[in-house]
């Protein structure tokens, strides 16, 4: 139905315009940037710091690319934020993208949480240590739920229908835990349907 | 023996790799039942130790593997581990991404992609809620988590690492004060 309205517009607002073309991002400034965000993301929600750094600092991804690449991320096994980098990197470099983006984004925390494992045990009883974590860990929430919240927002161009898909995932595997997999692949269903309908 | 040890440990990782469906934090159970039940490579009190340094450390909370490895067998164990637990499912990833890469130009591409934008949002928010939940859960967390959650929804471009270490600093004199 869709291809045979190729005049229709995708969306009624202008798509987010990009700040630096893709194709200019170098295998360094890719290894920077996930290495950096690899570093500085304490209490984890990398996703979250990879959608402030490459959606909105770069502009090398728009919103639904990075949101759609997430989902894929989410139900393929693996570490959600290594499938994203994976992804990330193949859009910007290819292949050889994905391999430094991944290897930029494991291998110096990696190095770092076996130089706290040989700290730790002298560090293990200090209480305001331990609070200062968990402190550290609810902002890093927030961020996420930040990211969420953003989503949220920019899924009411397409009306509310995106807004109840929104509410039915959270009470369904933020609140009531039911396994993952199912209810994303049932609510994806959905969600094409829907999506068909709209344009 | 050395080489049994690690030997094992891809035997242990690997699987787990193509099972962890959901990120990383899905099989910390498995991880627990084979690290101190079945293979006896840490103990209970160990393996708390371990997994508190893989949230506080940064980057991917699944360094937990890392360091289990690393007090299994050393930095070699470390990385073996590692790879062992990301590898399969990277290559899977990898896979996935040239498929979806190829049709982007179809036009019912960016039709998914809106589809399932929805989706990657209702469970950004359920992560979080997960999480915090899960965290001790005193009322100066959540107020932290909200408060975080608002400045940086207002503020895009905001640097998040001075945020974080306030909300550290917060909680440390809310513990004393409280």
């Amino acid at each position: 139905m869709i291809a045979s309205e190729p005049g229709t517009p995708l969306r009624s607002t202008p798509p987010t315009p990009r700040l630096t073309p893709p194709a200019s991002v170098t295998l360094a400034q890719l290894a920077l940037l996930f290495a950096r965000i690899g570093l500085t993301s304490f209490g984890g929600g990398l996703s979250a710091w990879l959608y402030r750094e490459v959606v909105d600092a770069r502009g090398w991804l728009d919103e639904d690319e990075f949101l759609g690449a997430l989902t894929m991320s989410q139900i393929l096994p693996g570490s959600n934020v290594v499938n994203l980098s994976i992804y990330i990197g193949h859009k910007l470099r290819g292949g050889l993208g994905s391999l430094t983006a991944v290897l930029a984004l494991l291998l110096p925390p990696m190095i770092v949480a076996v130089l706290l494992g040989i700290v730790f045990a002298h560090l293990s009883d200090i209480q305001w240590l331990h609070n200062f974590l968990e402190g550290l860990a609810a902002s890093a929430i927030g961020l996420t739920a930040s990211v969420g919240l953003r989503g949220a927002r920019h899924s009411l161009i397409d009306g509310y229908w995106p807004l109840v898909l929104i509410v039915v995932v959270f009470v369904a595997i933020g609140v009531l835990h039911w396994p993952l997999v199912p209810v994303v692949i049932a609510l994806a269903g959905c969600s094409l349907l829907l999506a068909r309908r709209r344009l | 023996m050395r080489d049994n040890l690690y030997l094992r440990l891809i035997a242990v990782f690997a699987p787990l790799s193509l099972m962890s469906i959901g990120g990383g934090q899905s099989v910390v159970a498995d991880i627990h039942t084979q690290s101190v039940e079945i293979q006896h490579w840490v103990t209970q009190a160990q393996f708390v130790d371990l997994f508190a340094l893989s949230r506080a450390a940064p980057g991917p909370g699944a360094l937990l593997t890392t360091l289990i490895g690393w007090h299994v067998a050393g930095w070699l164990g470390a990385l073996i581990a590692s790879i062992a637990l990301f590898g399969p499912s990277s290559v899977l990833a990898y896979i996935a991404t040239r498929a979806w890469h190829r049709h982007r130009d179809k036009p019912w591409y960016q039709i998914v992609q809106r589809a399932l934008a929805p989706l990657a949002t209702g469970l950004i928010l359920s992560s979080a809620f997960t999480v915090l939940r899960a965290a001790s859960g005193t009322l100066s967390l959540w107020l932290i988590a909200a408060i975080s959650a608002v400045l940086f929804y207002r503020l895009p471009k905001l640097n998040p690492l001075p945020i974080l270490l306030v909300a550290g600093i917060v909680q440390v004199v809310a513990q004393i004060w409280l």
